[in-house]
């Protein structure tokens, strides 16, 4: 399965009379994009905000990142399922307008959470998220009296994808900035010639159903994986819309499963290093019966069906969840595949007097373990001018748009746990 | 900070101070105006920087005997001198000396607000115990390495009294923290852990970058044949000493165990225990010592014949904060003198 990507590199975002693109600059049709979104009824309004790198603008409760893709060729509809009609994805055309990103804002009351995820356009935490980066265009959808939690968290979903398909169709017949092409077929064609070198599955975890998950929140093809077991998927499929990113995940945005990270690293090494033989999307379930289950059939399906070597693993969720990949790893190790899994450090005890360990467990085989950074370092961030969203106080009254200082997992994009950063953390 | 010489005070044990050898071990807290004995380096390695104001001499014994008592008057002596910065020892391999001086400096932050530093050998226990509160740069294990352990002790004190960067424990040649700090790396989690997978498939060395905890694997005891005729014995972690606490056990970071007689004993009686824990709620242990400490239940399972015996002896300890190094002594301790007791069946009760 071949999928194209014809990618728009985005140098100026701006509201216009008519949507459309040209020499690199997006314009939007501030009204014509409302009134698209509005039509969703479970929303009374819809903001649309701009934000530039550079800005002294900080964002706030941000619930995901999308960035604008469009199908332009192929079969399959736009974010499969979700969106559009179920079908084929992950082959044929998509087209990218990289270096802009839709932000979804959701509101406090929502997230019950004052700050929820922020992004900075300037400064230090601009420096370390990668939303700093990109021309923002930040969509706050408002729920529509009496609406319920999982209606409301759906329409923001749907808001999002909706303005990202709506953009980048903008990109549909011009000629694109760069090409990328993303090319695996099926498991029997998939080794030939590449007999030699290592056979390397992916383990992604994508939902903790630590808290309650959202009653069908769109996660694959347009529904909820809380009860599903592990589901072989190609890799494809992944970076073209079948997988959003649940609103529970913490540092897994959609921008970054549309831009996954490991799989992209797998793709480069493929015929060269390894031999990447696939996907398989898991949860971390939060009993142990559930999550023996899970590691079992997951580690099944990378040594039996893909004839795996090698698994690489990520986790999902927050401190607690670290356990599922790392007993799934073992479970790999136990048949006989080497692991390597990519974390960031929410479970280990900042205080711990034992001898600093940063894991919450320490399994036979498991013993090669990449460090994506802890969560609780602080960040001291500079007053903005402006602020979009609902602008909250911090504790002892400061606003929020004043000088403050957050935690590193409160920036969005500046820690990921599908390794697009670079942070790392070190015992002082 | 800038444009005035910081104010450095010092901390010395009696030998160091000039005061005398083992035989002035018990003597207390004096101070002294200005820098005394490797006080005088480190004047001159802090030149026009810093000046030693004061030097705080203490006997080790009299310290060990009383830590917590000896930090408060050690720091009430220092307090007039208004200091910004304390360095104590180095302490080499001197293991009491060693403790003081990690205590002097934990005292110093917690109660004067000040940064402290310290100097020890690696194996010196004052680093097991205190390299997680303070800094404690690494020194030889002997008074030869002075010139070294003064000059990092001091490029310390003189970063942490100006609010600088200390860097990492390597740079910085102090014992970790444990404090986890973000920083960047060359690539990205997903290079890193691909190359990582690479590297293990390959058969070639890698480096994991995250500590595990250790848990040791014991294999347990094999099954009591006959409960009927076993000696079973009591061993708690919660802190039950009788009254007055005879073996001194610390009621955080143990290091010592005691073991007390039961014999006749039926059911433990509440005034004549009592709890050296500072980690949980004592009433109602004070109460009944005997919920922490069932030796009520197993005196009926006694009569009952469920048991052959209880064990004449309990073992206690306290278990906060422990340092792991303590806890398998401890460990160690109290499982030989229970083999030797013939005991063949334990029940550990925690808190």
């Amino acid at each position: 399965m071949r999928l194209g990507l014809d990618i728009l590199n985005i140098k100026d975002v701006r509201f216009a009379g008519k949507t459309a693109l040209g020499g690199g600059v997006l314009s939007i049709n501030r009204v014509e994009l409302q009134a698209l979104l509005q039509e969703d009824r479970r929303l009374s309004r819809v903001e649309i905000e701009l934000a530039h790198p550079g800005d002294k603008c900080r964002i706030l409760q941000v619930a995901d990142v999308i960035e604008p893709r469009a199908k332009t060729g192929g079969s399959g509809d736009d974010f499969a399922g979700t969106l559009g009609r179920q079908g084929n994805v992950g082959e044929g055309s998509t087209c990218v307008l990289r270096g802009a990103a839709v932000v979804m804002s959701g509101g406090s009351a929502f997230l019950k959470e004052p700050i929820g995820g922020m992004i900075d356009m300037s400064g230090p935490a601009a420096e370390l998220g990668i939303y700093g980066k990109t021309h923002n265009i930040v969509v706050l959808p408002y729920p529509s009296a009496g609406i319920n939690l999982p209606d409301y968290a759906k329409a923001l979903k749907i808001a999002g994808l909706k303005t990202a398909v709506y953009l980048a169709k903008t990109g549909e017949g011009l000629t694109p900035d760069e090409h990328e092409s993303y090319d695996l077929p099926p498991l029997p064609e998939l080794a030939k010639g590449m007999e030699n070198l290592p056979k390397v599955a992916y383990i992604f975890a994508v939902l903790s159903t630590k808290h309650e998950p959202i009653i069908g929140e769109p996660v694959l093809y347009g529904s909820n994986i809380d009860r599903t077991l592990p589901i072989v998927i190609h890799p494809n499929e992944v970076l073209d819309g079948a997988i959003i990113s649940p609103y529970r995940a913490a540092g897994i945005e959609t921008y970054v499963i549309q831009n996954h990270p490991i799989i992209n690293e797998l793709y480069r090494r493929h015929g060269k290093d390894l031999c990447f033989t696939g996907v398989i999307i898991t949860t971390a379930p939060d009993s142990e019966y559930e999550y023996e289950r899970a590691a079992t059939v997951a580690a099944n399906m990378a040594k039996r069906i893909f004839g795996a070597d090698g698994v690489v693993l990520n986790k999902t969720g927050m401190g607690a969840e670290e356990i599922v990949p790392a007993r799934t790893a073992e479970r790999c190790e136990e048949l006989g595949m080497k692991t390597a899994y990519a974390m960031y450090l929410h479970g280990a005890d900042q205080s711990d007097a034992s001898g600093g360990a940063d894991t919450l467990f320490n399994m036979r085989g498991v013993d090669a373990i990449v460090n994506m950074g802890t969560t609780y370092m602080k960040h001291k961030l500079p007053a903005v001018d402006r602020i979009i969203g609902d602008p909250v106080f911090l504790p002892g009254g400061i606003p929020i748009s004043g000088n403050i200082e957050v935690t590193v997992a409160a920036i969005k994009g500046a820690l990921s746990q599908l390794g697009n950063s670079r942070i790392t953390a070190v015992r002082h | 900070m800038q444009g005035r010489a910081l104010r450095v005070v010092h901390y010395l044990n009696q030998f160091f101070g000039g005061v005398g050898g083992e035989d002035k071990a018990d003597v207390g807290p004096q101070v002294r105006n200005g820098p005394i004995g490797p006080g005088r380096a480190l004047q001159s390695a802090l030149g026009g920087q810093g000046e030693v104001v004061a030097t705080v001499i203490c006997g080790d014994n009299y310290f060990a005997e009383k830590m917590e008592a000896a930090s408060g008057e050690v720091m009430q002596l220092l307090r007039p001198y208004q200091p910004d910065v304390l360095i104590a020892g180095p302490a080499f391999d001197a293991g009491r000396y060693g403790i003081a001086c990690g205590a002097v400096c934990k005292a110093a932050e917690d109660k004067l607000g000040i940064p402290a530093v310290t100097g020890m050998y690696q194996e010196n226990p004052g680093v097991d115990l205190f390299s997680r509160s303070v800094y404690i740069v690494k020194t030889g294990e002997t008074v030869a390495g002075m010139a070294e352990a003064v000059s990092r002790m001091v490029g310390m004190a003189l970063k942490l009294a100006t609010r600088q960067d200390v860097g990492g424990p390597s740079e910085g040649g102090y014992f970790s923290r444990g404090l986890l700090v973000n920083v960047m790396a060359e690539t990205t989690g997903a290079e890193r852990v691909v190359s990582m997978l690479l590297a293990k498939l390959k058969g070639e060395s890698f480096e994991s970058e995250v500590t595990l905890p250790k848990y040791d694997r014991i294999e347990p005891a094999s099954r009591i044949k006959d409960i009927r005729s076993a000696t079973i014995a009591l061993v708690t972690d919660g802190g039950l000493v009788p009254k007055g606490n005879p073996d001194k056990i610390e009621n955080r970071h143990a290091t010592r165990f005691g073991a007390y007689s039961i014999n006749l004993v039926d059911p433990l009686k509440r005034d004549g225990y009592e709890v050296v824990h500072g980690g949980y709620d004592e009433v109602f242990v004070n109460e009944d010592p005997n919920r922490l400490l069932p030796v009520d239940v197993m005196r009926d399972l006694e009569k009952e014949g469920v048991i052959g015996r209880l064990h004449d002896r309990f073992y206690s300890t306290s278990g906060l904060a422990s340092v792991v190094k303590s806890s398998e002594k401890i460990g160690q301790g109290i499982a030989e003198q229970l083999k030797a007791g013939g005991v063949s069946g334990v029940i550990l009760t925690s808190t």
